[in-house]
């Protein structure tokens, strides 16, 4: 009995990731791999003569680890500038149901709709009237155009389903709004944070076509722009080089999600619980 | 002061608000008056009503960028879905190394599009694709695949990819559905004798359902406005076989100039959006 | 003029190589402002990231040789060359980014109002090196202005990389040097087993170029000097069926490359020639000995017109008006195209770019190798975008809607009949011509 749910477990579980890891380990092994073995290998499964020049050479020949740092600053500052606004205005529409908060929900539902090929050259065009362009921590209220929608989405759902009493209890105890929004309500939202927190974090760290089209000095390139404009050299890419910094790049957000993995599923199924 | 519901309220949603204004709905509006324009790059415009959208209405290239862009997101969302649930459903029991496999199976979320994209395009190449090797060596095929090269491969391995990179959205949001369903819900039905299908299909998917619209309403977005992984994979070739909206906005508005016919392509993906998330919002909140 | 010797360039591209410092000194001595340069002028220019490392090097090593010779700081920045359109367009439309920006094709002709007059510059450097090639006129002149718009700096050129034991064994000594003579050879060499290869998805550079090639040498027009559309003729039918009978004898796959998949195929061996730049050549000579001993640069074919129609990319460099140092930036590339700098980027890069200036041709990288000589000569004859139309929005649109390349595709991979395809492609060019 145990045998079969194994089997059955195992093998469409196995057949899955095999599906969704095996480009990575096609990457591993690119980012190990000379440019000639890469174009002449008796088995592209494989890596014969494995070399660490390629992570060298982009540690050291780019400013990838400058690319590494501005990533991580925009990412932590639009997921912390979004998660932040997010949680006010759901608290504003959930918990205080103002006058407002009707027109607004489905407002911030419908923006979400607007398409970045759209915005772009609109965009910039307010950028420049706010001397926005270029300026690297530019990119922070930018991704929140679409983190916001998101994530105050989902944390609707996850304060919805906070028990009304906790605050009507406290409001008879004469606790002010303000008060109820810290002491009560933020601390029981930790998962739904945590989970729009990881959710923008991913979102912000891939983003493309505004750091590309926003940002014009090397020194404000972000991972995905770096690697894209630096190593593909007209018909000639740096594959090793170029995959090398995709492993590296995506590996501070794995171990983020390795480590709030349960947080981040709590977190969801709050918000999805009404 | 403070304490009015009303001016609290506002107050704490001045900040969100403020930001969709100003960097949303306002550049939308350019966007749509650009739509409403002759817009070339680098002129002064002027209003010309439906022109452009009547002109696109003609255009045989555009008309085959709808069709592949609704092809593209319904197949890649029916599959993310199918495949995200039974990956949920799976990963949702207690097994060895059961927390590892949840995270590793983010990694096509996770990992920069571009560039996982760059690897599709190899891992696919007509002469040095791994894929096609080993189907050759297993003496399934007998040349390599061109797997971009023609109409209906390249479109396919488009979606392909769309998939393989969804997949984890998909089973991290009913990962988190299924934890929220009561454990004795279940317990009470299969102690009446009910068969798993039957739960499954009674219980579960019942209660998936709101997830369910919220997870596909997101991704559909991001799907209908996708541009990365087919301007890095194929450009909207071959002959345009793989052509959609954002591509061939781009393609119109900033290659070629024309900036009005492009933010009207860009545009005309708005009433299919707007249609969608208003479904979306009927069945998820207005149903609760 | 004084020749520069080649054991000196030589000298300069390996000092520069070792200290950044050296290549500046040299470049100081008699240069002169011919404009006032504006106070507290700094300059931001975009360029393309070079197509070899040697390219970004030494243009920034020049751009610091001129910092040092006028006190004016130049900040570079670098982006892929298929993306520099993107960046220019939103400037032009934004009156904001960076002063000066290095374009390809068409780029000033979309927005020719907004940039700079650079008759002055082009005038001087036309004197005193002999002449821009008429090509580099085309992308540079506005003929309706009579005005430059901008400053040619070069293009990547073309011409046919081969493997030489592999053509010999079907029977060529040396590359045919006409349409007939490639496709014979093309077959012999599919009957080897050794298949040619060019591109035929949406690759902005091969793609294009080739089916440009192929069209023009037999005579075929998208439009003709007033802009109508004249792709349907006798002439654009003969050069689809000589394209079907040259992917016929093609490695499979090539409707999906794109611009690295040439090259990947050769360095490879899977293929035995194609038409690229000079950067198969030059990184099989780093990384691939083998394959490099067997390559071999030739000039590309001749069609049945009897002339060279080949299309090229081609960058030129342009000043928005926006910008507060228009005189700075005027200098700048005038500064950097004077001999003492073009000379050892040039010659560093062995000749990825051809240069614009016709007396660039006598430095002496081009002959130090005969397979670098081809890319020498790759500007002369060439025909430009949207030829022979004017050039400008709707050329520039042709070309990135993939107009010709899809007729070609069309015709080599659906199998289309060739007047239906030419059909579309007139359908399709009336659109963007406005009828």
């Amino acid at each position: 009995m145990t045998d079969r749910a194994g089997w059955r477990l195992w093998l469409p579980l196995g057949l899955m990731l095999l599906f969704l890891l095996l480009p990575f380990y096609w990457m591993v092994l690119t980012a190990l791999k000379s440019q000639p073995e890469l174009l002449n290998s008796p088995n592209p499964w494989w890596v014969f003569h494995p070399t660490l020049g390629n992570i060298i050479g982009l540690l050291t020949t780019t400013e990838y680890p400058r690319w590494f740092a501005n990533t991580l600053f925009v990412s932590a500052g639009a997921t912390l500038l979004s998660v932040t606004v997010s949680f006010f205005a759901a608290f504003a529409i959930v918990r205080l149901r103002f006058f407002g908060a009707r027109a607004l929900s489905t407002a911030i539902f419908f923006s979400y709709v607007v398409p970045p090929a759209i915005l772009f050259i609109p965009l910039a065009s307010v950028l420049i009237k706010l001397h926005w362009f270029n300026k690297l921590w530019a990119l922070i209220p930018i991704y929140a155009t679409f983190l916001v929608p998101f994530c105050t989405w989902l944390l609707i759902g996850f304060l919805r389903s906070i028990p009304r009493e906790l605050e009507e209890a406290a409001l008879v105890d004469g606790a002010s709004w303000p008060r109820i929004m810290f002491r009560v309500i933020l601390p029981l939202s930790v998962p739904g944070l945590i989970s729009s927190t990881i959710f923008s974090f991913t979102l912000s760290w891939n983003e493309y076509l505004y750091a590309l089209i926003y940002m014009f000095s090397s020194s404000n390139k972000t991972i995905s722009v770096g690697l894209t404009t630096e190593l593909m050299r007209g018909d000639v890419f740096q594959w090793g080089q170029l995959m090398s910094g995709a492993l590296l790049g995506t590996l501070p957000v794995v171990l983020v999600y390795f480590f709030f993995v349960e947080y981040y599923v709590a977190g969801m199924s709050g918000a999805l619980k009404d | 002061m403070l304490d009015r519901p009303n001016v609290l309220g506002l107050l704490l949603a001045a900040p969100a608000s403020l930001i969709l204004v100003l960097l949303l709905a306002y550049p939308l509006g350019l966007g749509i008056w650009l739509s409403l324009s002759d817009a070339v790059l680098g002129s002064p415009a002027h209003f010309v009503g439906l022109r452009n959208y009547i002109q696109l209405f003609h255009d045989p290239v555009y008309q085959g960028a709808v069709f592949y862009a609704l092809m593209y997101t319904v197949c890649s969302e029916a599959l993310k879905l199918f495949l995200g649930l039974g990956l949920a459903l799976l990963l949702n029991r207690r097994f060895r190394g059961y927390r590892a496999a949840r995270a590793i199976m983010l990694l096509p979320w996770v990992a920069p599009t571009v560039l996982s994209a760059l690897a599709w395009n190899w891992l696919l190449n007509p002469q040095f694709s791994a894929i096609s090797w080993l189907l050759m060596k297993l003496g399934l095929i007998h040349g390599y695949i061109n797997f971009l090269g023609e109409t209906w491969p390249a479109r396919i391995s488009l979606i392909v990819v769309n998939v393989w990179r969804g997949i984890p959205y998909f089973a991290m949001g009913y990962l988190a559905g299924l934890t929220a369903i009561p454990k004795d819900l279940i317990e009470a039905a299969s102690i009446d004798g009910a068969t798993r299908f039957t739960i499954f299909r009674r219980i579960i998917w019942p209660l998936l359902l709101p997830v369910t619209t919220i997870l596909l309403s997101f991704s559909t977005i991001w799907t209908v406005t996708d541009f990365q992984l087919i301007w890095t994979m194929t450009r909207g070739g071959p002959l345009n076989a793989t052509q959609v909206f954002t591509t061939l906005a781009y393609q119109r508005a900033i290659n070629g100039g024309t900036l009005g016919q492009g933010a009207a392509i860009a545009a005309s993906v708005i009433p299919i959006m707007l249609i969608l998330a208003f479904i979306a919002l009927r069945s998820t909140r207005e149903g609760s | 003029m004084t020749e520069f010797s080649r054991r000196r360039l030589m000298q300069l591209t390996a000092a520069g190589a070792l200290a950044a410092g050296a290549a500046p000194d040299i470049a100081l001595a008699g240069y002169k402002p011919m404009l006032p340069i504006e106070k507290g002028a700094h300059l931001q220019m975009l360029r393309w990231t070079g197509f070899v490392g040697a390219d970004d090097k030494h243009w920034k090593m020049n751009s610091e040789a001129f910092t040092k010779a006028t006190g004016v700081p130049v900040s570079i920045q670098e982006i892929s060359w298929d993306e520099v359109q993107a960046k220019s367009g939103l400037a032009a439309q934004l009156g904001s980014g960076p002063d000066i920006i290095m374009g390809f094709y068409d780029d000033p002709f979309i927005y020719p109002d907004k940039l700079v007059d650079v008759s002055d510059v082009c005038g001087y450097l036309e004197k005193k090196y002999g002449g821009f090639y008429n090509i580099a006129r085309t992308y540079g002149y506005d003929d309706a202005q009579k005005r430059w718009i901008a400053v040619p700096i070069g293009g990547p050129g073309d011409a046919v990389a081969y493997r030489e034991s592999w053509v010999k064994e079907a029977g060529y000594d040396t590359f045919p040097k006409d349409f007939d003579g490639f496709l014979d050879l093309s077959r012999k060499l599919k009957k080897q087993n050794h298949p040619i290869g060019l591109a035929l998805g949406h690759a902005v550079g091969d793609a294009n170029t080739w089916t440009h090639w192929v069209l023009w040498g037999f005579g075929g027009k998208q439009v003709d000097e007033n802009n109508k559309v004249t792709i349907e003729s006798k002439e654009t039918y003969e050069a689809l069926k000589y394209a079907k009978a040259l992917y016929e004898t093609m490695i499979p796959g090539v409707s999906s490359w794109l611009d690295i998949n040439n090259n990947q195929a050769f360095l490879a061996g899977q293929i035995s020639a194609t038409i690229n730049g000079i950067s198969i050549w030059y990184v099989a000579k780093e990384k691939f000995p083998e394959i490099y001993k067997d390559t071999r640069n030739a000039p590309m074919p001749v069609g049945p017109v009897g002339h060279q129609t080949m299309f090229n990319l081609f960058s030129q460099a342009f000043i928005f008006k926006y910008s507060k140092y228009p005189n700075a930036a005027k200098e700048y590339l005038r500064f950097m195209s004077e001999k003492p700098q073009m000379a050892p980027w040039l010659t560093a890069m062995f000749g990825y770019v051809t240069p614009a200036l016709k007396d660039y041709a006598k430095l002496p990288i081009w002959t130090s190798n005969p397979n670098i000589t081809p890319y020498r000569d790759a500007l002369v004859d060439n025909l430009p975008e949207g030829y022979a139309g004017k050039p400008g929005r709707a050329a520039a649109t042709a070309l990135n809607d993939f107009v010709i390349v899809n007729m070609f595709a069309d015709v080599c991979v659906h199998g289309t009949a060739p007047q239906e395809a030419a059909k579309r492609a007139a359908q399709q060019l009336r659109e963007i011509y406005g009828a």
